[in-house]
């Protein structure tokens, strides 16, 4: 069973409100991000796109562009066959490096056929950005158009276009063309014991990433050693990537990212953009900048997967549920990036689960992690098909969720549990009794007031990750860890773990990152693990280095000490996972078919807090990201031409100021023994709850069951037509 | 429809094996482009024409401009194709001001011009004939921090930072007319400015604190 919740003791510095160490820099300019980068002699490089979502390239021909006056470098598939390993993954697998070796579906930086409009064709370096672009307009491509499809289930229907030759469907890490199943227990027995039976379809949107920082990358060889300033979420891994994708040894690729504009999942790894960039710096021997447009970024790198979800759930009539089965299909585009997955069922109890996800191949453009990559789309679904088993069968949604979400059993023990704290401390808060219609759509109107409720846990397993720490003579600090910070203060965060554990102020720990020549691996600012594991890294070297002091005393004259750690921590076969639910009120006007957030309060526990001011923000702008895909966010198609047409911020109706309310965040603290100082997962459990409970909210309000996200305006007034 | 030819029959289709493709020698190949661009050979094949075309760009149609930015006067030749976050950003070497969709839709590139807030990379350069700029690198007067900028810092005001600049940018435009603003009217006031962070909520705060602290300036 679980161990039972303990209150944080106090610290010295962690659990205090701290400025961020860059703040300084981050509000005067001085913060030099990857655009800002300037090298002498440096040219600026653009990319030319596929106008067409499937086509065959018959011939390209350069020469016109090459003639330009100021142009210095031109790349093709042609000329530059450059396998973007990370770009397209057998499985998904985007940490695998054998399922990269094995991948059969290879994604180069260039592309023939392309297979989305907006799939990279050819490259040109020039003087000024102004000169590049003129000459990607004299390129000469001569296009074989081929049919195209844009959605998963006509993908896999019968004489659908076939984007790859063994089909639509995409292949696991083995090659094997089969959907991912997971089958727990015995559904079919699960259906037999239940009362009732019920089956629906749910579909979500596709979601781009939206980061404000465009991708762009500047390349610069220094003889045979490349030099990469690039946005990257994990520098270790970006290194490791561009070295395998351009046949050099580890140790001549330098990654340096001191500053970086967001990416929410679609900066991991290496990019095309710095291939490209490298290749192009490579022929024209200068430093190249390559820059995407907004619109560029929006269809060449990738956004969240869209999804079709078929649910079948078994409940007794006390709303016990006996049984989930879920067939669902995700939308890769034409390359696998990312794994396409769909969770939410394994939240609950019940012990008969049978889930089955194809993803599958489209001339859409790719889809890629971001922020809980398989999370949002996937609660959103399950949450919505619970909550309308609950109104049907007459059972308040948090009391079934209380009667049926996974806990911590003799087999499957947790560190520790406190989802029942969590909804019952937002019940509260909330008032979800007094706020919640008792008869959904009960309210006259017409601007109809409702609530509706959301509940998770997410991982926050531990792993590893690499700590340098230096101590010189004046007792001044220095950290190394490979961390970027993609803008939930990273760098921040390590120096007050150094400063807790080495205690001392946090004025006294200079912090290096975003430099691979300089700083030991890191995992990355993904999958929320930095806090984890570069901070269980960070105390591991701090503790080692106060074993220095302690044994030798503090250096003298030149002399330094340090320390170094990877640790490998475990969680000694137990769960770990962190915990939240959401209360939202919303009002829906029923003649305008618009959706106002009244009320919204959040409960989470992901341990012990590092720094609760950017904490707070990390779940308030992952709540409004949230929101944005519940309510407004797509990337629509013209199903004849198959042309996106909703590519940008205004197209895709992303939040701003006017459209967010006060997010409520309350943390329930808690110290497992795990993790540095009991911290757990906190950036991305944010996001995962927003969808469901705000569709949730307008189904109480209107008494409609909104099953397709965005639940935008057309699609409100369709329903209560 | 694509068909199972289209692996392997055509060379100039992107069609190397795995192995062949992660074997391949890229430094050995083209190690040689230190000595010579035009010689680089092996994982690419050098567009000869492009490598060597050395040529300068032809000259383009130019004005010579007058503006101030942030107090300091500039007398520039600007191609009359530039935009005004172009001439900040590369050729004034204020890089403080971002572009983030470059079209008007995200206000990343907000700056002060005459007094009011505008989107840069939707002014062309020769616009700004005469003007007086304020960018996010004149916020901070001597080394000091504008009380704005200085409870953005306490605030947790930037995520990422990225449209920290157009955010101050267009927050110290409304300090400027509305000392005191409250939460609406500062969400009115910023409501081009994204942030995709979504740190929308911590930004109010901090504008409507630097109000009740006493403003902007």
């Amino acid at each position: 069973m679980s161990e039972a919740n303990s209150p944080v003791t106090p610290l010295a510095t962690i659990g205090n409100s701290t400025a961020r160490i860059d703040a300084v820099e981050r509000v005067t300019g001085e913060a030099k991000y990857t655009r800002d980068v300037r090298l002498p002699g440096m040219l600026y490089g653009k990319v030319l796109r596929s106008p067409h979502p499937h086509a065959r390239i018959r011939s390209i021909d350069v020469s016109r562009a090459a003639q330009l006056p100021g142009v210095r470098a031109i790349a093709t598939h042609e000329t530059a066959p450059v396998v973007w390993g990370a770009g397209s993954i057998s499985g998904g697998r985007q940490y695998n490096d054998p399922a990269k070796e094995a991948t059969l579906h290879r994604r180069f930086i260039f592309n023939n056929p392309v297979r989305f409009v907006g799939d990279s064709v050819a490259a040109v370096a020039a003087v000024d950005r102004n000169i590049a672009e003129e000459a990607l307009s004299l390129i000469d491509v001569d296009y074989e158009e081929l049919p195209f499809v844009l959605e998963p289930e006509e993908a896999l229907a019968p004489g659908a276009p076939q984007i790859w030759p063994e089909g639509n469907l995409c292949p696991d890490f083995r090659n094997n063309f089969e959907p991912m199943v997971s089958n727990i227990g015995d559904v079919e027995a699960g259906f037999a014991a239940a009362d009732q039976i019920f089956e629906e379809r749910y579909a979500t949107g596709f979601i781009h990433n939206g980061q404000m920082e465009p991708r762009c990358a500047m390349a610069s060889w220094q003889g045979d050693k490349l030099t990469l300033y690039t946005p990257s979420q994990g520098i270790s891994n970006c290194r490791h990537d561009v070295a395998r994708d351009l046949g050099l040894a580890v140790h001549q690729v330098r990654i340096v990212c001191n500053y970086m504009g967001g990416g929410f999942g679609n900066k991991n790894q290496n990019q095309d953009a710095d291939l490209v960039a490298a290749t192009l710096s490579r022929l024209a021997n200068a430093p190249v900048m390559l820059e995407y447009s907004r619109k560029e970024d929006w269809l060449g790198v990738h956004g969240r997967w869209p999804t079709v979800q078929y649910y079948k759930v078994g409940v007794k009539d006390d709303g016990e549920v006996t049984a989930i089965e879920m067939e669902g299909f995700s939308g890769m585009g034409p390359y696998r990036k990312n794994s396409g997955g769909i969770s939410g069922m394994d939240v609950y109890a019940c012990e008969n689960r049978l889930r089955s996800i194809s993803p599958v191949y489209t001339n859409r453009t790719t889809s890629g992690n971001f922020r809980a990559p398989s999370e949002p789309h996937g609660f959103f679904a399950v949450e919505s098909m619970m909550d309308d088993i609950a109104y049907k069968i007459g059972i308040d949604p948090v009391e079934f969720t209380l009667k049926n979400m996974r806990r911590p059993t003799e087999d499957r023990p947790f560190t520790n549990y406190s989802l029942d704290e969590c909804i019952a401390r937002g019940a509260d808060s909330f008032d979800w009794d007094n706020r919640r219609q008792t008869v959904a759509g009960s309210d006259p109107g017409p601007i109809k007031r409702g609530a509706g409720f959301a509940f998770m846990m997410f991982r926050s397993g531990v792993g590893t990750s690499s700590a340098i720490v230096r101590v010189d003579a004046n007792k001044n600090y220095t950290l190394f860890v490979g961390v970027t910070d993609i803008g939930p203060g990273a760098k921040t965060t390590m120096g007050m773990i150094a400063a807790e554990e080495l205690g001392v102020p946090l004025s006294q720990v200079e912090v290096v990152a975003g430099d691979t020549d300089r700083c030991p691996y890191s995992v990355g600012e993904s999958g929320s693990r930095t806090t984890i594991m570069t901070g269980g890294a960070v105390v591991e070297a701090a503790k080692d280095l106060n074993r220095q002091i302690a044994d030798k005393g503090f250096p003298a004259g030149d002399d330094v000490l340090i320390a170094s750690a990877t640790p490998r921590p475990t969680t000694d076969g137990k769960t770990r996972q962190c915990f939240g639910a959401h209360f939202v009120e919303v009002e829906v006007d029923t003649q305008l078919g618009t959706t106002r957030i009244t009320k919204y309060t959040t409960v989470h526990e992901s341990g012990r807090i590092i720094n609760p001011t950017t904490a707070r923000d990390q779940i308030r702008g992952a709540t409004i990201q949230g929101i944005g895909q519940a309510l407004h966010e797509d990337l629509l198609y013209d199903q004849e031409s198959g042309q996106p047409l909703t590519a940008g911020y205004y197209g895709a109706r992303h939040l701003t100021h006017i459209d967010v309310p006060d997010i409520e965040v309350e943390f329930i603290e808690v110290d497992d023994g795990y993790g540095p100082f009991g911290a757990k997962t906190a950036g991305e459990a944010g996001i995962i709850l927003a969808p469901a409970a705000v569709a949730n909210a307008i189904f109480n309000a209107t008494g409609k069951r909104m099953k397709e996200l965005p639940i935008s305006r057309d699609k409100l007034l369709g329903e209560l037509a | 429809m694509s068909d199972k030819k289209e692996r392997g029959d055509n060379p100039s289709q992107n069609q190397l094996s795995p192995k062949e493709q992660s074997r391949r020698d890229f430094l050995e190949a083209s190690g040689a482009t230190v000595v010579a661009t035009a010689a680089v050979t092996g994982i690419y094949t050098p567009v000869a024409s492009a490598q060597s075309n050395q040529s300068e760009p032809e000259a383009q149609p130019s004005t010579r401009i007058q503006l101030n930015v942030n107090g300091v006067d500039h007398e520039i030749e600007v191609q009359d194709r530039w935009t005004l976050v172009e001439l900040l950003r590369d050729h004034l070497e204020l890089t403080g001001t971002k572009i983030g969709c470059n079209r008007s839709e995200c206000g990343a590139c907000t700056v002060i011009m005459d007094g009011k807030n505008v989107n840069s990379c939707s002014q062309l350069a020769v616009w700004a004939d005469g003007a007086r700029i304020t960018t996010v690198e004149g916020l901070a007067r001597n080394g000091e921090l504008s009380p704005l900028q200085q409870v953005f810092v306490e605030h947790n005001g930037p995520q990422c930072g990225f449209c920290t600049p157009g955010q101050l940018m267009s927050a110290t435009a409304l300090l400027t007319s509305n000392p005191r603003p409250n939460a609406q009217e500062v969400k009115e006031g910023l409501v081009g400015n994204l942030c995709r962070c979504s740190n929308y909520n911590a930004i109010v705060e901090a504008v409507v604190t630097t109000g009740e602290q006493g403003g902007a300036a």
